[in-house]
């Protein structure tokens, strides 16, 4: 069955926009728009005729804690927003010229990392994430992989050094449990790498049952992988 | 609310990750998106998740937010509209149950003027499409409005309506084409 059939594709794209597509449809429908971009114009046509209904739906104000956790999730723990917001409050109108607030901005913007921040404020709990353990076919552990559940990105390690040979590279993909294998991103040969995702893990990885390796050559068809997996893993849930 | 072409551009600050154009944008549309997820989900704190949860991926999402695609409303109110519907099904919110009912949702079935028929009317009266959209039978209009107000499938049309699911589904797909058309005829979103 052709997805892109037009006719199709616009009984889907409206389903999905008004939410009356659900379950396993709606996933495979998510993963559509995100490999076919012309879809989301599809979609974006009804979300546009839909947005109309929203209207004349009643505001209600959130309440400020809502904006307060905003805050802290993105920017900063507790404490030290507290002092961020001090000094700008002390500081920004009056006596700061535009280069030395800039400087303060940077300063406070380089140590206000997020993910150490998350480290520091959730360092009891593991957070939420998918994780993946591949394992070669000799039965060696040799990647691990991580994704927070909501994050855009994934962290891999590489446990036992990959054999890569010139002009190939080595690529992670994800086997959904009831579709084509979607790729994730290039692993280094050894050590560690952050790659981004195209969407958060939760969207990407929800259905994907394992992960698993290949080496292909280097700039080869993103769609589908070139070669045979040599080392796979479940893709878990963290939670 | 702001008026469209502002909340342009503070889209395009917050793509810059301009924290002072995100609260901007924040305060701005906060309230109208809130008011959509608490429809779907009944519960203001579920609601409120839901939004803090959407403005995170607005903020981490901006870059890939493009004008001639969406409003920036409109943009956000489907990232909302989405979390709210998945939050819906997945019974996420249902860990929290508790005996006490919450106001909020009290006062949501309370008044009538909250009720999805009336807010589809209300609507289609400011887009001035009520006299085409007049078209639709009684029935055609509620399964609309339940599906996009409350985040109901077909099947859970269907049973609240007492039809068979085939019926539900033609209703909504009426709903759907004749919104299609008016819009168009008034050259909007067609």
């Amino acid at each position: 069955m052709n997805l892109l059939q037009p006719e199709r594709l616009d009984r889907l794209a409206r389903e999905y926009a008004l939410g009356t597509l659900h379950g396993a449809a709606r996933r495979r429908f998510e993963r559509l728009l995100r490999e076919a971009p012309l879809t989301m114009r599809v979609v974006a046509h009804w979300q546009q005729r839909l947005g109309v209904l929203a209207s004349s739906v009643p505001a209600v104000q959130p309440r400020e804690l809502v904006w307060q956790g905003l805050q802290q999730r993105l920017f900063a723990g507790p404490r030290r927003a507290s002092v961020w917001q001090h000094l700008q409050g002390l500081l920004a109108p009056r006596v700061l010229g535009g280069v030395l607030a800039g400087v303060l901005m940077a300063a406070v913007v380089l140590r206000l990392q997020p993910q150490w921040l998350d480290l520091e404020t959730r360092a009891e709990a593991l957070p939420q994430s998918y994780v993946g353990l591949l394992v070669s076919d000799s039965g060696q552990a040799t990647l691990l992989a991580s994704s927070r559940r909501h994050g855009r990105t994934i962290t891999v390690k590489v446990l036992q050094p990959i054999d890569v040979p010139p002009g190939q590279v080595a690529r992670l993909w994800a086997l959904p449990r009831d579709g084509a294998p979607f790729l994730v991103g290039e692993v280094p040969a050894k050590g560690s790498a952050t790659l981004p995702l195209t969407d958060s893990a939760e969207k990407l990885f929800f259905t994907v049952a394992r992960l698993g390796l290949t080496i292909e050559p280097a700039g080869g068809d993103p769609r589908a992988p070139a070669g045979p997996f040599f080392a796979s893993g479940h893709c878990v849930k963290l939670w | 609310m702001t008026a469209p072409d502002d909340l342009g551009a503070l889209m395009a600050r917050v793509a810059l990750h301009d924290r002072a154009a995100f609260e901007r944008l924040y305060r701005a549309t906060s309230a109208h998106l809130l008011g959509v997820a608490l429809r779907i989900l009944n519960s203001r704190e579920r609601a409120e998740e839901v939004l803090q949860e959407a403005f995170v991926n607005a903020w981490n999402g901006a870059r890939g937010y493009n004008p001639s695609v969406a409003t920036p409303m409109t943009w956000l109110i489907n990232i909302v509209r989405n979390k709210s519907i998945d939050t819906l099904r997945s019974g996420a919110g249902e860990r929290r149950t508790t005996g006490a009912l919450e106001d909020e949702a009290l006062e949501v079935r309370a008044d009538p003027h909250l009720e999805p028929q009336h807010l589809l009317d209300a609507s289609l009266q400011r887009a001035h499409i009520d006299a085409c959209m007049a078209e639709l039978n009684a029935q055609q209009r509620q399964a609309l409005a339940l599906a996009y107000y409350k985040g109901l499938v077909h099947s859970e049309i269907a049973q609240l309506m007492g039809a068979p699911l085939g019926t539900a589904k033609a209703w909504v797909r009426r709903g759907l084409d004749k919104l299609k058309e008016c819009l168009g005829a008034r050259g909007v979103a067609g």
